[in-house]
């Protein structure tokens, strides 16, 4: 139930952590998994010095994105109940997204976190390749 | 007191007729006098049939048809019933999440629920929804540090099987577990403890294939 200013978390390495949803597109209502919304980034990821080859980078080179940016993302969790059509129901305990760009490829290059599966009835398969795990 | 002390009490008779004599005249011009309507004819359909003369003529009357209320007394019962012999012939899934069964699972149990699309589903069972054929078990575990929580009805043709990974230490005094969520109480993840379980599960059956994918089977017809 993504919907104006609700805070998601960000599971992708471009620098965002915190973002806040500013518009959903496309629709009159909430956002659920898969849906892409307009974000705003509320607060940055500061990578440590374990973050993989890019540990000596400053955070102003490792982060895509910074505080303030105005991005597109695509709901990946809800902690709404989403009904799937065989009766079964999936809720996760937070709201999460991955940032995209306007083309709709993913901004991050490395997912952390499990997706729902509903991203791949929305043509969303680059997102689930990157996905750990999805349910 | 005599009546000659009321010398005035003539006056009472005339006034009186006066005063009736004026209301007849003020109304004489504004009162229509028109017949009762009872004495008019009203012509109206059952005023009509009452005219006819008054035969005694033998109405034929039917038995009402019999009633499906009384056929199925429960229908939805009925129903229930029906869908769920289609559904699960070997009352297996039944005897798993009746009441009566002693071993059957019960909230607290670590279940694994088999799918035919996508991945097998372990978690904490923290509710039973008890509805005929629409029973549905809740299920809770963390994948990934992120709480997930899932719903499956156990007559889905989807859902495979359901197997028992783990009982309850203790029997929960509750019926819905849902103080699970909270922090306090949350079991964490259980993925552990069901690839030790499935591991055990393959090494019994033979160690046939590597059972990562939780593809060994307690019950239902076999895949391989």
């Amino acid at each position: 139930m993504i919907q104006l200013k609700t805070m998601m978390n960000c599971i992708d390495n471009s620098g965002a952590a915190i973002v806040e949803c500013v518009k959903v597109l496309k629709m009159k209502r909430h956002a659920k998994i898969g849906d892409r919304v307009v974000v705003v980034v509320q607060k940055q990821r500061n990578f440590g010095p374990e973050s993989g080859p890019g540990g000596s980078v400053s955070i102003s080179n490792a982060n895509k994105v910074r505080r303030g940016d105005m991005r597109h993302a695509v709901v990946v969790r809800t902690a709404k109940k989403l009904q799937r059509p065989d009766g079964s129901v999936v809720k996760f305990d937070d709201n999460a997204c991955v940032l995209i760009n306007k083309a709709g490829e993913p901004i991050g290059t490395r997912l952390n976190g499990v997706v729902g599966a509903e991203l791949r009835k929305k043509n969303w398969s680059k997102i689930l390749s990157l996905a750990p795990m999805h349910v | 007191m005599p009546p000659t002390s009321r010398p005035l009490a003539c006056w009472k008779s005339l006034l009186r007729s006066s005063r009736h004599q004026k209301a007849t005249a003020r109304s004489l011009t504004t009162y229509h006098h028109s017949k009762p309507a009872s004495q008019t004819p009203i012509t109206l359909p059952w005023n009509a049939l009452n005219a006819t003369p008054h035969v005694n003529r033998k109405i034929k009357t039917y038995p009402p048809p019999p009633s499906p209320a009384a056929k199925f007394k429960e229908p939805i019962k009925d129903l229930h019933e029906a869908q769920i012999a289609v559904l699960d012939p070997t009352g297996a899934r039944s005897s798993l999440f009746s009441k009566s069964n002693p071993e059957a699972a019960r909230v607290g149990d670590i279940l694994l629920v088999r799918l035919k699309t996508g991945d097998p589903f372990a978690g904490v069972c923290i509710n039973i929804r008890r509805r005929g054929v629409d029973t549905g078990i809740l299920l809770r575990n963390e994948l990934t540090r992120v709480g997930v929580e899932m719903w499956f009805k156990i007559y889905s043709p989807n859902v495979e099987g359901i197997e028992v990974v783990q009982r309850a230490a203790k029997r929960a005094r509750r019926a819905r577990l849902t103080y699970l969520r909270k922090p306090k109480h949350d079991m964490g993840s259980v993925q552990n403890i069901v690839l030790q379980y499935q591991r055990s599960r393959s090494a019994i059956q033979g160690g046939g294939q590597n059972d990562r994918r939780g593809n060994s089977r307690k019950k239902g017809k076999a895949r391989r």
